[in-house]
């Protein structure tokens, strides 16, 4: 295959929130604004900063920085604790204001989203420039004065988002084949979205250095020599501008994990943290409306080692109880001398709830409805008020954090907050 | 390194109702009394509903030019909750 460069207008356009959670905090509380502050889900000596204000960044902070380390070179750093519903009520506003100029309009996390002009051209009758700085200033007007965000336009979803990294914070940039070339020779190749080390190395040991190397690396090297798969094709033809990535993935797992507040290998400890983590997991699988087969349970030790062990059942299951008795069996197979710094559980193999279909056996009818009472207690009343009462640590140290990558947790999470 | 102070107090406040304007300062808090002493309140930053349950709690971030106050008031309770307050200035850092 020789693609040229994609000729066609640009129509893709990716919004993203400056440093979102701690600019909306920000917003909220004037005093912190100008000063370095960072968040985190939960405040200990060694919590480690999610989010960082751009004060905070232009004095070193990096997301992931331990707060004892930054507090080494700005002691006056402010960490404040996530909350939910004021992220959430940000995203809403910022998905109401994106969907009044396209019903295509796809939130790629809590901060960021994309809006497909396609089709909507006779509706504007502008560019998208003028489009990208009326939602900038709607963004101050409806949100906050305080928030500011990176708009970046492109022919498809991976240069927009190039656009919108281009000039942070508060910029607005179009790439095209106008300027292609011109961004790619200003770049290094792990500032590409997608690419880290390990494809760097990959790309390196091909004898591409830069992204410009990389765009003129044929469709056959990507694919045979450097990603060994399709992944090398969608490579070439997203650096050219062709959109690849208006996929629609699957759920494929649901889970939740836990670093240990006391590190540990005592079960008294260790298993009500345990349990919670497996309720609140049943939780996400019924909310998505699916029944699992899979259960994978993990732990992380003190010594470095990792353990791991997964089962598939033949009958899929989407109980509290049931989950909490397949995951226990298998998580009691652990090396149990051995003290335990974080564990997990996965529930994966998924499929369609059957749960509308009743049962013969009388004594599966009863645990369908106790789940679903239980449920509903919890949805009426909130912040998972229902439980076992084996949990009930867990419940005190198991903080809901708030979720990377996708949003579709987020309603739930907020009937927790 | 966090300047919050957690209160969680009922206190009496007077709220501004708006006919018209931006849905954000439709309603807001003018000012309210706090150990026997009157905070107007000069800068509305930040307003969001969230729900305990099934009640709707709308928060508001607010303002007296020295310190940001954070109060909830609770929709189906009809009361006003002093939750925190962040002592502060309004002067950037050096």
């Amino acid at each position: 295959m020789n693609l040229e460069i994609s000729k066609e207008e640009a129509q893709i356009m990716h919004i993203d929130l400056n440093s979102a959670y701690a600019t909306a905090e920000q917003q909220a509380h004037k005093s912190l604004r100008g000063r370095p502050i960072g968040v985190t889900n939960r405040i200990s000596k060694h919590c480690c900063v999610i989010a960082a204000s751009y004060e905070a960044k232009a004095l070193g902070v990096k997301v992931g920085m331990r707060l004892d380390e930054v507090q080494q070179f700005i002691p006056d750093f402010i960490m404040l604790e996530t909350d939910p519903p004021k992220y959430h009520h940000v995203y809403q506003a910022l998905c109401r204001i994106m969907k009044d100029y396209s019903p295509d309009v796809k939130m790629k996390s809590i901060d960021e989203g994309v809006i497909d002009f396609h089709g909507t051209a006779d509706l504007h009758k502008r560019p998208l420039t003028e489009i990208g700085m009326e939602i900038k200033e709607r963004v101050r007007k409806e949100i906050g004065s305080h928030m500011r965000i990176n708009v970046g336009i492109g022919t498809n979803r991976f240069l927009a988002k190039e656009a919108a990294g281009w000039h942070k914070p508060d910029g607005l940039d179009v790439i095209d084949f106008r300027n292609i070339k011109k961004y790619y020779a200003e770049q290094q190749l792990t500032d590409l979205t997608g690419i880290a080390s390990h494809f760097e190395a990959r790309l390196n040991a091909a004898g591409i250095f830069s992204p410009m190397q990389f765009l003129n690396a044929s469709s056959d090297t990507l694919r045979r020599l450097v990603f060994r798969s399709v992944i090398g094709e969608d490579w070439y033809q997203r650096l050219r501008g062709y959109e690849v990535d208006n996929v629609i993935t699957k759920l494929g797992n649901v889970g939740r994990q836990f670093v240990l507040d006391v590190r540990s290998a005592d079960d008294s400890v260790i298993l009500p943290r345990f349990q919670y983590l497996c309720e609140t997991t049943g939780k996400k699988l019924r909310y998505n409306n699916v029944d699992a087969r899979g259960v994978y349970v993990w732990a992380m030790f003190q010594t470095g080692d990792h353990w791991y062990v997964r089962k598939m059942h033949k009958q899929p299951f989407f109980t509290d109880r049931d989950i909490y008795a397949k995951a226990l069996y298998l998580f009691n197979q652990r090396p149990k001398h051995l003290i335990i710094t974080a564990m997990g559980i996965t529930l994966y193999k998924l499929e369609p709830s059957t749960r509308s279909q009743q049962s013969i056996f009388d004594e599966v009818n009863k645990q369908e409805w106790l789940t679903t009472a239980i449920d509903e207690i919890n949805e009426r009343y909130g912040n998972f008020i229902l439980f076992s009462a084996n949990a009930l640590e867990g419940k005190h140290k198991v903080k809901q954090k708030i979720p990377f990558g996708g949003t579709k947790y987020f309603e739930l999470l907020l009937k927790r907050a | 390194m966090d300047p919050t102070h957690y209160l969680n107090e009922r206190v009496d406040v007077v709220t501004l109702y708006r006919k018209s304007g931006d849905v954000s300062t439709l309603c807001f808090p003018y000012k309210m009394k706090y150990k026997n002493e009157e905070i107007i309140f000069t800068e509305l930053c930040l307003r969001h509903p969230t729900s305990k349950g099934h009640r709707m709690i709308h928060v508001f971030d607010v303002g007296d030019g020295t310190n940001d106050y954070r109060l909830e008031f609770d929709a189906e309770g009809l009361t006003w909750t002093l939750v925190a307050l962040l002592e502060g200035h309004y002067e950037p850092r050096d």
